[in-house]
């Protein structure tokens, strides 16, 4: 392939300056000038999964959904919304599937609980071993 | 031509497999030795020659071939031509062959003349393991199916692939998952055939499992570096079910390699070892499934093809099924009365076992949980990172309290006076490092001085260890040591990372840390296959000196037509600055993201030293065996 | 009680496979998300309408018949394959269509419904992409099916192929 120098690079730094590639996560622009509210609004959005990404959330995202989903979180903070009601609005919209965390309800209840069942597991083991070992 | 070849080969290999698979090893030794010999070399050679055949085909751009059509380009470099030989699914399945023909290899290398049968039983295992996987590769993803017409160029590739972590991240990651093999088999063998207590098995498993963890270990490594350096936003895991299934072997290979060495010095626990091997090695089987099979997305999975999970979900379910109901039927004579106290060497390491078993449990729970979900309710959630940092954190921190102190114990019960003398000197130099860390860095958070703390907690132990000859395994004090660099990295970077997101124009200034960056210019940039914009940063420290200029970049790739960001790093011992021009142009200023990343080094020095460590080990263990 | 402890691997590896295999058989997409708002009434909002002055309210429309509410922009290549059906909808079928313009310019709007055909009998314009995420709209196109009463039965994400275009019509026969 042959780059004819001038037009390439012409075109190039134009295209570079308005179609974007590698531009991650939160834009300068969209950030808030409360520091709370702009650590409420990165911590509510680093539980946001980005509906059209890979396994990320929208805070680290650069698609254009991401970047709609964490303005609208910020207006929401700035209407004064708690985390709760800005999950559920976004969950009533979108489903438990948005969340990063997944909720506490019935049918994840196996989830939340197994990991502690495990570690019970675990230390009734530990313990048995032990007794057993002193009758020994 | 390149590609009857090529299936020719693939054939072989698959008649030397079947010899090997139906080569009897109840009766006559001495043949029996000498077909198997035929069929691991036979098996070896034809593998690799096809491997290198298709090395070959993309080097020279074959482009009859579809899978170099697919996956190459002429212009690619050509270190990057023959990386992408296994960064594609066809080609990935033909080294996955490979490394299963070469521990076959070794596996033969074990005969003596007291364990024939025991050999041969292990190889019919493995031989099957092999069948299974080129009938897989033979018939769904063949490596040299053709294309006709043959075009004239191959079909670009992916730029972000072209690189050297991820060029030898995947055969780093296969030793390690596919040498589970060799332990799987040795393990279905010990429970085939009634030799409790006639022949050390572990012996034999052991190197096997070294090799394999060791390798995993920086191969899991390697793909984090990657993705630190390469996505932009200084983050290194994330949860992604493909990291997951490399993640779990190596949890089940930690907690494998530590029960063997109990096995190896008091007979106990033999039954629970059978088990690890087994299952560590399912789990590899399980993740190919996952990742090739459709059924769930990532950024990692290759192209979706039902028909393939169907054929591998059916393997996985033979090798499973019959592994597991042979445990469940055989493994009793393994048992054996020896119970621990919890203040012994043999009680650290159990310890250690089940914690390593509930992080695996807890990490394959939350991988699979939303396909369990979807199969039942038919509604989707999803798993993330919260709920591992939630479950998985809080799990591991008991976890590598007791791996401190585990190697200063001894065998058998000690009481607690004589542990609190032994643990003492660690106790003390850890408190020592950690006022001294916090006096240099005087960001106290929480989490944070839990972090340092099993830090130093895990390097002071080991070094009191090294100093006072405790232990002879230098392998594992090297080892440990590492984990514990590893540590001190992971927290370092987790929880002191300072971020700027702001709009930059030329001769702006912002301030990080004790840093002063000033975004002295924006120019073009040619590189062998892009055209890039860089713009470079100049970087002062705290008396005006320049330390380095960052030159972050955004790439065009005219044949692909894609866009990438390279993010610019400067490392020293102590922090990472990393910093990534986003969007923007002359008039209005660029979007600027700038990262403090402290302590991020020690991540990859740690990975390399537990790298080091485990060689070590390997080394001692092979010498011992011989 | 060791012997049963002894199978318990099995049986939970047992159990696992059998779910990936079930998954495996059914027809599923693994990028597909059921809609959140199946069953719920239809969001509500106003919006700027793009042949008309009056402003478009979500009040005023799905309150008698079956409507399809249809995420569509010129600038995506899909919703441009799957207009051909969304006109046989509209025409063959006599079916009241929405269309919502996502993140477009009118101008080209209105161009591209001229070339390709208008099959909406009102449309409003989502500038900002805030009438798609309440309704939970993640990637155009996206159809909903409302009934007479304002409830949405059905969500199609993607463009609407032969396939789906037969399960609406089914879908709406039933709803009649």
């Amino acid at each position: 392939m042959i780059f004819k120098k001038n037009i390439i690079n012409i075109f190039f730094i134009f295209l570079l300056q308005f179609v974007m590639s590698g531009s991650y996560a939160v834009e300068p622009d969209e950030i808030l000038l409360n520091k709370k509210k702009e650590l409420m609004a990165r911590n509510i959005s680093k539980n946001i999964r980005c509906m059209v990404c890979q396994n990320q959330s929208i805070d680290e995202s650069n698609a254009s959904l991401a970047r709609d989903l964490r303005i609208l979180i910020r207006n929401q903070i700035q209407k004064g919304k708690t985390e709760e009601e800005i999950y559920k609005f976004l969950t009533d919209r979108y489903g438990d599937f948005i969340l990063l965390k997944p909720p506490f309800k019935l049918t994840t209840l196996a989830l939340w609980f197994l990991p502690l069942a495990f570690v019970l597991l675990g230390i009734f083991i530990v313990y048995f071993h032990n007794k057993k070992s002193i009758k020994l | 031509m390149a590609s009857t070849l090529g299936n020719i080969l693939l054939w072989l290999s698959l008649l030397f497999s079947v010899l090997q698979f139906f080569n009897s090893y109840k009766k006559d030794n001495q043949n029996t030795l000498k077909i198997n010999k035929i069929a691991v070399n036979g098996l070896l050679a034809s593998i690799l020659l096809a491997f290198f055949l298709l090395i070959y085909s993309h080097v020279i751009s074959d482009f009859t071939i579809l899978n170099v059509v697919q996956n190459s380009h002429t212009t690619k470099p050509i270190l990057y031509k023959i990386s992408g030989v296994w960064g594609n699914h066809e080609g990935s399945m033909l080294l996955w062959i490979l490394v299963l023909a070469v521990f076959n290899y070794f596996l033969f290398k074990l005969y003596n003349n007291k364990n024939t049968i025991f050999i041969s039983k292990t190889l019919e295992v493995q031989a099957f393991i092999t069948i299974g996987f080129i009938v897989f590769t033979i018939f769904t993803s063949n490596p040299f199916e053709v294309i006709f017409p043959s075009p004239e160029n191959g079909l670009g590739f992916n730029p972000v692939l072209q690189d050297p972590a991820l060029a030898i991240h995947p055969p780093l990651l296969y030793i390690g998952y596919v040498g589970f093999s060799a332990a799987f088999s040795i393990s279905v063998a010990t429970l085939k055939l009634n030799i409790v207590n006639s022949l050390p098995w572990y012996n034999y498993m052991k190197p096997f499992v070294l090799a394999a963890w060791t390798f995993l270990s920086i191969g899991i490594a390697l793909g984090s570096l990657w993705a630190y350096y390469e996505l932009g936003w200084g983050g290194w895991w994330f949860w992604d079910p493909v990291e997951n299934a490399s993640f779990m072997p190596w949890l089940l290979g930690t907690a494998l390699l530590h029960s063997l060495i109990i096995v190896e010095k008091r007979q106990s626990l033999q039954a629970w070892v059978l088990l690890l091997a087994i299952l560590a090695f399912l789990l590899s089987v399980v993740g190919t499934f996952l990742v090739r099979s459709g059924i769930l997305t990532s950024v990692h999975t290759f192209a979706l093809d039902p028909s393939r999970g169907i054929y591998i979900l059916a393997f996985t379910a033979l090798l499973g099924f019959y592994s597991l109901i042979l445990f469940g039927s055989n493994s009793k004579k393994y048992f054996n009365n020896n119970y621990f106290a919890f203040f012994s060497k043999e009680g650290a390491i159990l310890i250690n076992n089940i914690f390593m078993i509930i992080v695996c449990s807890t990490v394959f729970l939350g991988t699979i949980y939303p396909l369990l979900i979807e199969a039942i309710t038919n509604n989707k959630i999803s798993v993330g990172e919260p709920y591992y940092n939630s479950t998985v954190i809080p799990i591991l921190i008991p976890a590598i309290l007791v791996m401190g102190v585990g190697p200063i114990l001894s065998w058998g019960k000690q009481n607690k006076s004589e542990i609190t003398k032994k643990i003492f000197p660690s106790i003390f130099i850890t408190t020592i490092f950690t006022i001294i860390f916090f006096s240099i860095y005087r960001l106290i958070s929480p989490i944070g001085v839990v972090g340092i703390v099993l830090a130093f907690w895990i390097i002071s132990n080991n070094l009191v260890i090294f100093y006072k000859k405790i232990n002879r395994s230098f392998g594992m004090i090297i080892s440990h040591l590492g984990v514990g660099l590893l540590i001190l990295g992971i927290t370092g970077s987790s929880v002191w990372q300072i971020e700027k997101i702001i709009n930059m124009k030329t001769d702006a200034e912002i301030n990080i840390n004790k840093y002063k960056i000033v975004f002295d210019s924006i120019e073009e940039v040619k590189g062998p296959n892009y055209l890039a914009l860089r713009g470079n940063f100049l970087v002062y420290d705290k008396n005006k000196n320049i330390i380095t200029i960052l030159k972050p970049e955004n790439r065009f790739y005219p044949i692909t037509g894609n866009f990438t960001s390279e993010a610019s790093i400067h490392t020293n011992m102590l922090r990472d600055l990393y910093i990534v021009l986003g969007d923007g142009n002359l008039q209005k200023g660029w979007t600027v993201r700038l990262y403090y990343n402290p302590l991020v080094v020690w991540i990859w020095i740690g990975a390399l030293v537990i790298f080091l460590g485990g060689l070590i080990s390997l080394k001692n263990n092979i010498k011992k065996l011989a | 009680m060791q012997r049963h402890i002894l199978k318990i691997p099995f049986i939970v590896f047992f159990l696992i496979l059998l779910v990936f295999f079930y998954l495996l058989m059914i027809d599923r997409n693994p990028s597909k998300i059921p809609s959140a708002l199946l069953g719920s009434k239809v969001p509500n909002f106003e919006a700027n309408s793009l042949f008309k002055k009056d402003k478009f309210y979500s009040s005023q429309e799905f309150t008698n018949e079956i409507t399809l509410v249809n995420f569509f922009a010129t600038w995506c290549k899909p919703c441009k394959d799957e207009h051909v059906y969304i006109l046989r909808l509209s025409d063959e079928m006599g079916l009241n269509v929405i269309g919502i313009n996502y993140k477009d310019k009118a101008e080209k709007t209105t161009k591209w419904l001229k070339k390709l055909g208008n099959p909406y009998s009102k449309i409003a314009i989502d500038n900002n992409g805030q009438i798609a995420i309440d309704w939970g709209v993640y990637g155009i196109p996206e159809t909903f099916v409302v009934n007479s009463e304002g409830i949405i039965k059905y969500k199609h994400v993607g463009p609407i192929t032969k396939k789906i275009y037969k399960e609406i019509n089914l879908l709406v026969r039933g709803l009649q």
